[in-house]
């Protein structure tokens, strides 16, 4: 079963290139006994969630609180510095939808790509109802990314990005798609895909949407858990709320 | 949209084992055939087989892949392409249903592939025969029964008797075979029927050690009861001759293999029911369950297994220590002289088959186990989504990434697919003129060697060079979609390697059009090809590490291995410079080329240079894994 276990998890960021970490000031430094200045940053700072299936986690807080810093520890990017991590299940990372992409391949071999990255064998029934979904002109499967409009893009790779549900289910951001049509269509898509997963985690700004979407909001500051809400799922269906805010 | 497999379909289920009908009979195989006519699921078996026609069979309704198996070895088909077979089936099945033991199989799912579906073991024995191979098999079953959803019994004692399996107890389930009684209702003999004056024994089984059908025969020279076997076998020989020795011909009879109707009637009129098997390869004994079933009276031994909770002592059954033909003959007179009990012990053990174990209660077992299984795996429907999985996914994804790499070489390009190899042949061909003005003659006949030299030192430039930024252009990848790192590092080897096949044809061009040809050092310079592309898989991996996190590195890597390449004899041949060059004999370069080009020429190699190669990967090798171990952290250099 998925679950997440984070106890007193600390990442320190290394700050590469921000300081002059070269062998001659290394030996000169060690030489005069010069003090060891701060060179990492605590991006997470002793942190603890425990989630279980079930979980819809939303974390909010100002820019540069760790959020994403703090997915990517989950995800598995990051070792943590000190603390335990330990997940079970399979973890999609949706961080970005750019990643993986080359704008010089045909629109099909991008997807199959992706796909691939995934774990998963395209196959040609898959890539179809991947194309179905973005509504585009059969023949544009055949065409570069290149030749594609930013929303036309972003059509492409959302509905590679969420054609298969997982377990730990990791976002950066609500994907938004800009199209007004289109956005409806992927909301839609999005809330199925958070609905079909154990567990769900949400980093944004969107307080509301965070309300609507997660059963709890953990707020982060400067790496910190600030506080942590459990929120009271309104009976009414998250369907019909975006409705209504329609 | 989804594509999670619909529900309303029949779940596939794919059954594993070594041997199937109609090679050979067996209880195991009666148990895999009743399990196969369970209409709830649809089922397909892949066994071995030594036939060589049909490949592809049907046996009752189900379809029997038979993979071509060469003879049998430590009674383990040989069939070299079974692990193949199987990897190409597994993607096509929702269920796997493994019959063990059956290393051919954990070799399969022990090294991770056909990570597909659940699979659930049926555990029908432990490895008895050839025990000394345990130190090798059991470590390969262990992996198995951790990837296995569920383990299937047919007892609780295999459990406590294999230490192997307590480990995994959590995942036993206890399913009892079971038996269809209705088939022993011989019309003209009631169950119940006992023949005052009988004196017929009959034992059941394939004619091979563990069934201890010697120490049957042996029993029955000491008294007057008729023997009959039913059953073929590699033992058949040895047992005539035990029969023709010990004088009792006229008692003891090998029948053979009979039909399964024949043998249910030679059930129903034996006396009494034998079961002597020595060694606990017989873990529960199917077909004392069938004579219990025609309600006949068990003789059976006391093994560490099933066999004497099934039929028990005193109550439908005498068991006797394994092995002992005094006891088991005295078990079976005893019965002989006393029909009354016969009737009992008949009639109670007919009562057990049918309570205890009956065909419906067997088959929902096994249903039950497998849907669980099934709805376990659905439930966590995780491993084949997840991008940080084992290294096969790392490899696999690699490889992906590598081949796409390949394909989309030419996008874009003026002259299509061959320009590169074009370049390597303007480039073989300028160095070739120019050497050819350096030395005399033979120019043409070296021409091949300094192609495919030039096409392996792009190689081995190519990849460490990529190395270099691989992980840098990979960032967002790496960053957002959480995928191991040293993915990409392995992609440039592969892209690299993918690329030198491709150049490769101008060596060959040469050689087909130049030379004499000779494909006897080919192989001899394929171990010392495979050292020089793990050196540089090696070097790529740390030197790619290490670019990644000291940028200043990349330069230096750069103009090191030009210098290398100049200082190395990778354009000249041998006969061309001074062999005793320091500079040459120190540079890896020289030796790296030299494990695989001198036996491509012909010559041997020298030892100096096998040492030397060794020594560097050894040391490569450990540096890789302490840049592995640091790989992790990688994410932060990007």
């Amino acid at each position: 079963m998925a679950s997440i276990s984070l106890r007193n998890a600390c990442l320190d960021y290394p700050l590469y290139g921000a300081y002059d970490f070269s062998l001659k000031r290394r030996v000169l430094g060690r030489l005069i006994r010069e003090q060891d200045e701060m060179r990492t940053i605590r991006a997470v700072d002793n942190v603890s969630i425990e989630a279980a299936a079930g979980a819809r986690i939303g974390l909010a807080g100002p820019n540069g609180s760790g959020k994403s810093t703090l997915l990517r520890l989950i995800a598995g990017v990051y070792p943590a510095s000190s603390g335990d991590v330990e997940i079970s299940g399979s973890v999609m990372p949706l961080l970005g939808l750019n990643a993986g992409v080359n704008l010089d391949f045909v629109a099909e071999d991008n997807i199959a790509l992706l796909l691939r990255i995934s774990g998963r064998k395209p196959t040609r029934a898959i890539i179809d109802d991947i194309w179905a979904f973005t509504e585009l002109e059969e023949r544009m499967q055949r065409l570069p990314l290149r030749m594609f409009s930013s929303g036309m893009l972003m059509r492409v790779l959302f509905a590679t990005a969420t054609a298969f549900p997982a377990d730990i289910l990791l976002l950066d951001e609500w994907l938004s798609v800009v199209d007004e049509n289109f956005s409806a269509k992927a909301e839609t898509r999005l809330l199925k895909m958070v609905s079909q997963a154990a567990i769900v985690i949400i980093a944004s700004h969107d307080q509301p949407l965070l309300r609507r979407t997660c059963n709890r909001i953990i707020t982060l500051d400067h790496g910190r858990i600030a506080s942590t809400a459990l929120v009271e799922q309104p009976a009414a269906h998250p369907f019909e709320l975006r409705e209504k805010r329609a | 949209m989804s594509p999670v497999s619909d529900s309303t379909r029949r779940p596939s289920v794919l059954h594993i084992f070594k041997v199937y009908y109609p090679d050979l009979f067996g209880g195991t195989l009666t148990v895999i055939r009743d399990i196969c006519a369970k209409d709830a699921f649809s089922s397909a078996v892949l066994v071995c087989s030594k036939a060589a026609e049909r490949r592809d069979i049907v046996v009752n309704d189900v379809p029997v892949e038979r993979v071509r198996s060469f003879g049998n070895i430590l009674s383990l088909p040989a069939a070299p392409t079974f692990p193949w077979r199987l990897w190409r089936k597994i993607p096509k099945h929702d269920l796997l249903a493994l019959h063990a033991p059956f290393p051919l199989a954990d070799l399969v799912f022990a090294f991770g592939f056909g990570r597909g579906g659940p699979l659930v073991v049926h555990w029908h024995a432990d490895i008895v025969t050839h025990a000394g191979l345990r130190w090798f098999i059991e470590p390969l079953m262990r992996r198995t029964l951790r990837r296995a959803e569920a383990i299937i019994v047919s007892d609780k004692v295999l459990i406590d008797s294999s230490p192997l399996l307590l480990e995994f107890s959590d995942k036993c389930h206890v399913v009892g075979f079971g038996i269809d009684l209705a088939k022993y209702d011989w019309p003209r003999l009631a169950p119940e029927h006992v023949n005052d004056r009988g004196r017929l024994v009959l034992a059941c089984g394939r004619l091979v050690p563990y069934k201890g059908l010697d120490v049957l025969i042996r029993a029955a020279a000491g008294h007057d009861f008729e023997v009959w076997i039913v059953g073929d076998g590699v033992e058949r020989e040895r047992l005539e001759e035990l029969i023709a020795e010990l004088g009792v011909t006229d008692r003891v009879r090998l029948l053979g293999s009979v039909p399964d109707s024949e043998r249910i009637k030679l059930m129903c009129i034996a006396d009494v029911f034998a079961m002597p098997s020595v060694t606990n390869a017989e873990t529960f004994g199917l077909v004392q369950l069938e004579a219990m079933a025609a309600g006949r009276p068990i003789v059976n031994t006391a093994l560490d297994t099933a066999v004497p909770h099934v039929a028990r002592h005193g109550l439908e059954a005498i068991t006797v220590p394994p092995g002992d033909a005094e006891k088991l003959g005295e078990a079976i007179q005893t019965l002989i002289r006393d029909p009354e009990r016969r009737r009992r012990m008949g009639l109670a053990a007919r009562t057990r088959a049918a309570t205890k174990y009956s065909a419906a209660g067997f088959r929902d077992g096994i249903e039950q186990v497998y849907r669980q299984a099934l709805a376990a795996r659905a439930a966590s429907c995780a491993t084949d989504a997840a991008a940080t999985t084992g290294w096969i996914d790392t490899v696999r994804i690699a490889g992906a990434l590598a081949w796409s790499d390949m394909r989309h070489r030419y996008v874009r390009s003026l002259l299509g697919p061959f320009w590169m190899s074009l370049q390597m042949a303007i480039v073989v061909a300028v160095l070739g003129s120019v050497i050819g003005q350096m030395s005399n003659g033979g120019v043409l006949s070296r021409l091949p060697m300094l192609a495919l030299s030039m096409t392996a030192w792009t190689f081995l430039n190519s990849v460490v060079l990529d190395a270099t930024t691989a992980l840098q252009n990979s960032g967002s990848l790496i960053r957002d979609r959480a995928l191991p790192p040293v993915i990409f590092l392995l992609q440039c080897t592969f892209r690299q390697a993918l690329f030198a096949l491709h150049n490769a044809c101008v060596p060959l061009l040469l050689w087909l059009v130049l030379t004499r040809h000779e494909t006897g050092g080919a192989v001899a310079a394929l171990p010392g090809l495979a050292l020089f592309v793990a050196c540089t898989f090696a070097l790529s991996l740390v030197l790619g590490a290490l670019a990644t996190r000291f940028r200043d590195l990349k330069p230096i890597i750069e103009s090191t291995l030009m210098l290398a390449f100049l200082a190395s004899p990778v354009i000249w041949s041998s006969d061309m410079i001074n062999h005793r060059s320091t500079v040459m004999q120190l540079n890896p370069l020289t030796h790296l080329f030299a494990v695989w080009r001198e036996p491509l020429s012909g010559g041997h190699i020298d030892t100096v240079s096998i040492v030397y190669v060794l020594s560097a990967l050894a040391l490569l090798t450990l540096a890789s894994i302490l840049t592995l171990t640091h790989l992790r952290k990688a994410a932060f250099w990007i």
